[in-house]
């Protein structure tokens, strides 16, 4: 039995990574794939990955098994640094659903984006992105060790920001991909230092072992409460930036620049509950620790209701739905701070699902109100929740102008962390510029000031 | 404020050295420039009501070569399509080689024999600069490009092996009779190049290099004894008309950035229809309180220059200015002088066009939206965004200051002359083109003309300086403007022949033989898009006659269906109806329709309530948890969206409206006097009030008297001509319907205003119907017989169905004949619909006609298709005359047919005048907005579909947030070959000119050549072309024309345009 649910398994995983590795090496060669091949590519094996999850499950179900482990051992090993790279994956009650869940939202936006992007001199580019995406997905929801997760959680990063450049000739997605992309390390990095610490304080990265061995969500750590909180703090950071959790929250709406069904998967579907999954994959691990969790609560109930406000206000579809995505990650996150694991993971999927299709559909918004217009009669009322009207005008335009403006999030993160950062760096540049001064009067030569300074340049 | 002493003080010493200087603007002059720069802005009002027009109607007065420029130049667009591609299509045959030499014999005119150097004329020269590509390019390019390719050892692949030998030959003879020379010559040529000594050892290839570089040499020489020459405008330069364009051209920093992110979000909520749950408080207030309101306060975490900015209103605030008086503040304290007032204020506005128009529309032309603006608003903007734009400077010179140690920077004037100094800001606009360069495009005319080195030599500075100017006069512009010509010339004479091939009408003194009878007649909109349809049903049956009338049918009208909430205009947007046409339930099927009526304002009410409180919080918790039952309507839709909208379709008639319904065309209620409607700011009123008056204004003016039937019948038939009639006269209104297509109203009826013209149809055969509009026209000498009945019906142009309206009503007697003629459209449709998939690059190419009708049935319903169908694209022609004229000749899709018969018309041309005042702006309107949209899809045009997204309910932007983008979609115009379209109008020169002479709208389009224009005889084969004012005669170029059995034999297995054809069987 183990072995068909290996293989199954490695139908998974190796479906969607072949397909990425085809469409990449055909594209880095400059001989792209036609688009009617393509399509059919990235059809047939996000089927057969889907198949062969049910596949997973129903063998799973029928016989009893909560959990299926695929090892394949260690990718870098370097004994005496004690470093490994262990590349393992669990089949389990949490990424199961999640899987199905990605590829059934992947196929459906897979077969849309091949008929909206048709003709598009994009077309190829992302596909390429997409299925990287995908790869990532997979590999962060079926991770069974922290670094693996951390593989798939960069391929995600990496494909998003790359997805929402898409449209490159043109100055604004750039910038924001680069802002996205520029929060993401932000998160990468607080993963990354969270990972460490993990393995400085046991000794590995395996899920399971720090659970004792647990079927997901049962078992508890054997972290000390210090331990547990500083990775558990660091885990919240970077579940906060890649979830777009306040202050973070200001870069869903900017993803909004690449073709519809990009925007719709991607950021309001699936990268955005990826630190929700996150939480929820480790939440036994610090289920001890009130402190995060509380912390947890308070950021979620902070993010939903900064997020409730704010897409209250947006004037576009876009921005709107990104806000309220924002708003219910944030009362996910809530929930699994609760400990309400089952509840937030069915909360995760709905919640694609439903924004999916609201994101696909968003640009019928015209002839759907006018639809809606004709049903009632009248205008809509626009909803208008009556405390707002209670409120004092002055207070009422304060607010407003605060959501209008998301609190300028993103201007708190460009004074707050980029500009010390900034001025770090323009200390080290005047530090070089001295040093190279003392190095040119030293030796007498200004040739050699000037590669330098070319090469920096 | 008082917390930053730092700006303060500066600001204090800008205000003193303002109180010295002696030229203030008054308020007249700012709102005189204000309504200059109005004109200059994007005029498409909210997207829900598309209607096609003029991109530059602004430019209208000046004739098209120079509007497209001028358009360049306020707009930064492209003119023309790009060399390349013009060169494309004269490698592929689109262009011959004839129509550039033609249309530049006629161009140059007299001029085209003088001689410019060594013998080549005029004519000559820019004939081989406009058939080969003249490259040019940065200095350090041309370098690279000369040193590291074949360009000086080779020719030009195309220089022909003749003109080659010629000049190799050439130069040999000149050798042999100066060797002395040549060997010096010799010497200093191997110094530079590779080439030796062609005298010692020659093969053919070191003879060409050596003669190649000679010359390249010859022309450095010539070059550098040029003086000045007009360059042509490099492409780069940076026009310095604000503040920002010097600080972005010197140190790269572009002040626009955060003050369009700051607009686009206040603007977004200033003019929502709607959509925000949350508006904005107090919106009936002017914008630029608003505004103040908003921005007036500091919060921490701002944005430095949003600080700055709070400053600024503070300032205003505390002045108790106006936006007037702001305005006049702003442009002072940005030191702005007379001269350059009109050209700032333009471009101020202009740096957010697609916002600013919108402003405009919804200040002056939509009181028919649920929230317009108040009057004042553009004004108002203005103040803001020059505050914006203050407060963006100050911070970026402020920037600028700290990184260069120059705390002076923010003292003293602003105006863009201290500025342009102070930053050291080069103006790159006059770049002139280096010896070089100059040099290189030298060698390659040479080479294209095969002048050899030892000729050049002999020339004097003076020539080669009238050689360079003459080369500089045919620049890229210029080329690119007489490539089009060419463009358009290739497809007009194609479309002129065909019509000229066409067989001579029969004269109408002899009596023609008497007529067969006809199977049915039926009427359709003037569209391209029924060009097809009526062609294949006159293909199927020989016996059917066809028309084509604007689509609105004569019946100007506000409707408002059973199942619609708002009266939507039906007429063209030049005429505002006067009379109000309900859609009501039949008496007996009136409960039932309540009953439906009431379930779909119950189901409306929840699945609004839904669809907003998904959005928020604590129902957006409860809709998510059982969100993944959308994955069933998502997966269904996106994997089989025609069958799931088949499902829809059965689910949703249990509230549909039943299609027992009625027009009530007819007037009830007696006339009434209606106080004349307060005109001045419908903006103030607050919307409900509006629509209760538009209620209570359609209560008085319901339906249409007998007398404005009988008026209305009367004019559409004696348009078209249509005297003898069949037993059945359909008459089909059009429209479309797609999902996911923000534009969706663009792709509807143009002469309905961008509605669906099926109702108009309804009406009009319902009074045609009435025995007692009959009996008018009777009296008025139109017989309508007895036997003869109208139906009108709705042709969906995405889907291909054709839908009937109040058949039961059709006497017994024509049950048969209906039922025939339908089978006939049905199979029409299929045909149709197949004609149309050819286009499809997802249909494949042999789709037979019933598999191309689900194809198309599919399109509409599929969430992922960008492109449900073509609309106009690849329009290119309007032929106004009798059908008869056009009949049997395949113009896949391109022409606009409009019925008109010359010889019904009265001795004034009445008809004809009508027609064309109505014709001649909404083609050319169609044509020109396809034109622009393609030649420059990013300015003109509004980019991609893949990111819109829709704000506000009024119009699309690109991704996130940016500027509101007006014009075609890149998806809509992909096919779309961007010419002036062609009139062709069966009448003779004498009767158009005249009309044209009454018509000044007209005139302009016509004299400005914004619109080509010819006149078919109506007794003859005879065409004239309209050329400078007058008709010239136009002889065709081939008559022999392509003859297949049918369309299908034509259009099948082709993607591209087809050329006309003869369909062999008639």
């Amino acid at each position: 039995m183990s072995s068909v649910l290996s293989c199954l398994a490695a139908i998974v995983l190796g479906c969607p990574i072949l397909t990425l590795l085809i469409l990449g090496f055909c594209g880095l060669i400059q001989r792209p794939l036609p688009e009617r091949l393509v399509d059919r590519l990235t059809k047939f094996h996000v089927a057969m990955g889907l198949v062969a999850t049910l596949g997973i499950l129903g063998i799973m179900i029928g016989t009893n098994h909560p959990m299926e482990v695929l090892d394949l051992g260690n990718f870098v090993e370097i004994g005496q640094e004690h470093f490994h790279f262990h590349l393992e994956f669990i089949f389990d009650r949490l990424s199961i659903p999640m899987v199905l869940m990605t590829f059934v939202l992947v196929g459906v936006i897979g077969s849309f984006a091949n008929i909206y992007l048709q003709g598009d001199a994009g077309y190829y580019r992302f596909f390429v992105c997409f299925s990287m995406f995908l790869v990532g997905l997979l590999f962060a929801f079926l991770a069974g060790t922290i670094e693996t997760l951390f593989l798939g959680w960069e391929l995600v990063g990496l494909s998003s920001a790359l997805l929402i450049a898409y449209f490159h000739e043109r100055r604004s997605p750039v910038e924001n991909g680069l802002r996205v992309w520029g929060i993401y390390r932000v998160a990468d990095a607080a993963f990354l230092m969270a990972a460490l610490m993990m393995h400085h304080w046991t000794d590995q990265g395996e899920f399971l072992r720090m659970v004792n061995d647990q079927p997901w969500p049962q078992g508890t750590s054997h972290l000390d409460p210090l331990a547990s909180l500083s990775v558990g703090l660091l885990l919240l950071i970077a579940a906060a930036g890649k979830s777009g959790l306040v202050p973070f929250s200001g870069w869903l709406p900017r993803a909004m620049e690449g073709p519809t069904p990009s925007s719709a998967v991607f950021y309001g579907a699936l990268s955005i509950h990826l630190g929700a999954y996150l939480l929820l994959r480790l939440a036994p691990i610090f289920a001890d620790s009130f402190v995060v969790r509380g912390l947890m609560f308070g950021l979620g109930a902070l993010t939903a209701i900064y997020a409730a406000m704010t897409a209250r206000v947006q004037t576009d579809i876009k921005s709107a739905l990104a806000f309220s995505s924002v708003c219910q990650v944030g009362i996910i996150v809530m929930e699994i701070a609760l400990g309400f694991w089952y509840l937030a993971l069915v909360h995760i999927i709905g919640h694609a699902f439903l924004r999916s299709l609201q994101l696909l559909r968003a640009p019928t918004l015209l002839r759907d109100y006018r639809t809606l217009e004709n049903a009632i009669g009248g205008r809509l009322a626009n909803g208008q929740p009556a405390w707002i009207a209670r409120m004092a005008n002055h207070r009422q335009i304060q607010w407003y102008q605060f959501a209008l403006e998301r609190g300028y999030m993103d201007s708190m993160i460009d004074q707050a962390l980029l500009k010390p950062f900034r001025k770090l760096f323009k200390a080290f540049e005047r530090m070089e510029n001295d040093w190279l001064r003392w190095l040119e009067s030293a030796k007498g030569s200004g040739s050699m000031k000037k590669t330098i300074r070319q090469d920096w340049l | 404020m008082e917390d930053h002493p730092g700006p303060n003080t500066c600001r204090n010493t800008e205000e003193t050295k303002l109180d010295t200087k002696t030229s203030a603007f008054s308020p007249e002059q700012v709102q005189h420039a204000i309504e200059h720069a109005i004109h200059y802005l994007p005029s498409q009002g909210p997207i829900a009501v598309f209607v096609h027009h003029n991109t530059l109607h602004a430019f209208e007065h000046l004739p098209f070569e120079l509007a497209v420029i001028e358009g360049w130049k306020k707009y930064g667009a492209e003119p023309y399509l790009s060399e390349d591609r013009y060169r494309h299509e004269l490698l592929r045959g689109r262009i011959a080689r004839e129509d550039i030499e033609q249309v530049l014999a006629k161009d140059l005119g007299q001029r085209a024999e003088e001689p410019i150097v060594l013998g080549t004329t005029r004519y000559e020269l820019r004939l081989a600069m406009l058939i080969h590509p003249i490259r040019n390019a940065p200095v350090e390019e041309l370098r690279w490009f000369i040193a590291e390719t074949k360009a000086l050892r080779e020719f030009r692949e195309d220089v022909s092996p003749n003109v080659e030998s010629r000049v190799l030959r050439s130069v040999q003879e000149w050798m042999e009779r100066n060797s002395k020379v040549t060997q010096q010559l010799t010497q200093q040529l191997t110094l530079g190049s590779k080439s030796e000594d062609p005298t010692a050892a020659s093969s053919p290839e070191q003879w060409t290099a050596w003669t190649l570089a000679w010359l390249h040499r010859v022309c450095i020489k010539g070059a550098s004894l040029v003086g000045e020459v007009l360059n042509d405008v490099l492409k780069d330069a940076i026009p310095v008309r604000r503040h920002r364009d010097i600080v972005l051209g010197s140190h790269g920093i572009d002040c626009d950035v955060c003050v369009n992110e700051q607009l686009i979000r206040f603007l977004g909520s200033a003019t929502d229809q709607g959509f925000a749950q949350w508006g904005l408080p107090d919106r009936d207030r002017p914008l630029f309180e608003l505004f103040q309101e908003l921005y007036g306060v500091r919060s921490i975490f701002q944005p430095g220059w949003l600080k700055e900015l709070s400053d600024l209103i503070a300032q205003d605030r505390a002045s108790d200015r106006s936006s007037i008086e702001s305005i006049v503040h702003s442009l002072e304290s940005l030191g702005l002088r007379e001269y350059g007032l009109d050209d700032f204020i333009d471009s101020t506005l202009l740096s957010l066009p697609g916002w600013t128009g919108m402003i405009w529309q919804l200040e002056t032309n939509a009181e028919w939206t649920p929230r317009p603006l108040r009057a004042g608003s553009l004004q108002d903007y203005l103040a803001i965004r020059l505050l914006l734009d203050r407060a963006s400077l100050r911070s970026a010179l402020g920037q600028i200051a700290e990184i260069e140690d120059q705390p002076s920077l923010l003292q003293g004037s602003l105006s863009m002359e201290r500025l342009a100094q102070v930053l050291a800001f080069h103006q790159r606009r006059n770049v002139r083109q280096t010896v070089e360069q100059r040099a290189f495009v030298l060698f390659q005319v040479a080479q294209l003309l095969g002048w050899a080195p030892n000729e050049l030599e002999s020339l004097s500075a003076t020539e080669w300086q009238s050689l360079m100017d003459e080369i500089s006069h045919c620049g890229t512009m210029e080329r690119r403007r007489l490539l089009h010509l060419a463009y358009e010339r290739h497809y007009r004479n194609e479309a002129l022949d065909a019509i000229a091939s066409q067989p001579a009408p029969v004269p109408s003194a002899m009596p023609a033989k008497a007529p067969g009878p006809i199977s049915f007649q039926l009427i359709t909109c003037i569209d391209d898009r029924e060009e097809s349809f009526r062609r294949i049903l006159e293909e199927i049956d020989p016996a059917i006659e066809t028309f084509g009338a604007a689509g609105f049918f004569s019946v100007p009208m506000y409707f408002r269906s059973s199942s619609d909430a708002h009266y939507i205009p039906l007429c063209p947007v030049v005429i505002k109806p006067k009379h109000f046409v309900d859609e009501i339930g039949q008496l007996s099927q009136q409960e039932l329709q309540r009953r439906q009526a009431e379930a779909r304002r119950v189901l409306g009410h929840a699945s609004h309530r839904l669809h907003m409180g998904s959005r928020s919080l604590a129902a957006g918790t409860l809709t998510s948890l059982l969100g993944s039952l959308a994955s069933l309507p998502m997966v269904a839709r996106v994997l089989a969206p025609r069958l799931t909208s088949r499902i829809r379709e059965l689910v949703a008639k249990v509230v549909k409206p039943s299609q027992a319904t009625l027009l009530l065309i007819e007037r009830i209620v007696p006339e009434m006097s209606i106080e004349s409607a307060a005109s001045e700011s419908a903006a103030a009123e607050s919307a409900q009030r509006r629509e209760a008056k538009l209620d209570q204004e359609a209560k008085l003016n319901q339906g249409f008297t007998l007398e404005e039937m009988a008026n209305m019948v009367e004019r559409l038939l004696g348009d078209l001509g249509l005297h003898r009639f069949a037993r059945l006269v359909f008459i089909l209104g059009h429209g479309s319907s797609s999902l996911n297509n923000p534009h969706e109203s663009a792709y509807n009826c143009g002469a309905c205003g961008g509605g669906r013209g099926g109702p108009n149809a309804r009406a009009f055969a319902m009074m045609a119907n009435d025995y007692r509009v009959r009996k008018i026209l009777q009296s008025r000498g139109l017989e309508i017989p007895e036997s003869t009945c109208f139906v009108g019906g709705y042709h969906n142009t995405c889907t291909d169905s054709v839908e009937f309206f109040d058949i039961d009503r059709l006497a017994p007697s024509c049950h048969m004949d209906f039922l025939q003629a339908q089978s006939l459209i049905d199979q029409a449709r299929e045909r149709n619909a197949s004609e149309r998939s050819r286009r499809f690059t997802s249909a494949s190419l042999g789709l037979k006609p019933p598999e191309a009708l689900k194809h198309v049935e599919a399109r509409a319903e599929d969430l992922a298709q960008a492109r449900p169908e073509y609309n106009h694209a690849s329009n290119a022609v309007c032929f106004v005359g009798r059908r008869l004229r056009t009949r049997g000749l395949f113009m896949d899709r391109r022409s606009f047919l409009t019925s008109y018969d010359p010889t019904r018309d009265g001795p004034g041309s009445e008809i004809l005048t009508r027609i064309l005042q109505a014709v001649i702006p909404v083609c050319a309107g169609i044509s020109l907005e396809y034109y622009f949209s393609t030649v420059d899809n990013a300015v003109y045009g509004c980019g991609s579909k893949l990111p819109h997204n829709i704000t506000s309910l009024l119009g699309v932007m690109e991704g996130a947030a940016s500027d509101l983008r007006t014009g075609l979609s890149q998806q809509m115009v992909e096919i779309h070959e961007p010419m002036r379209i062609l009139f062709v109008i069966e009448s003779t020169p004498h009767v158009v000119l005249e009309i044209l002479a009454k018509n000044p709208v007209l005139n302009r389009l016509v004299s400005n050549r914004w619109v080509q224009l010819a006149t078919l005889a109506p007794d003859s084969n005879r065409i004239e072309l309209y050329q400078d004012g007058g008709f010239a005669d136009y002889q065709p170029t081939s008559s022999a024309i392509r003859v297949v059995t049918d369309s299908y034999a034509c259009y099948h297995h082709q993607r591209g345009h087809l050329s006309f054809a003869r369909l062999g069987v008639q």
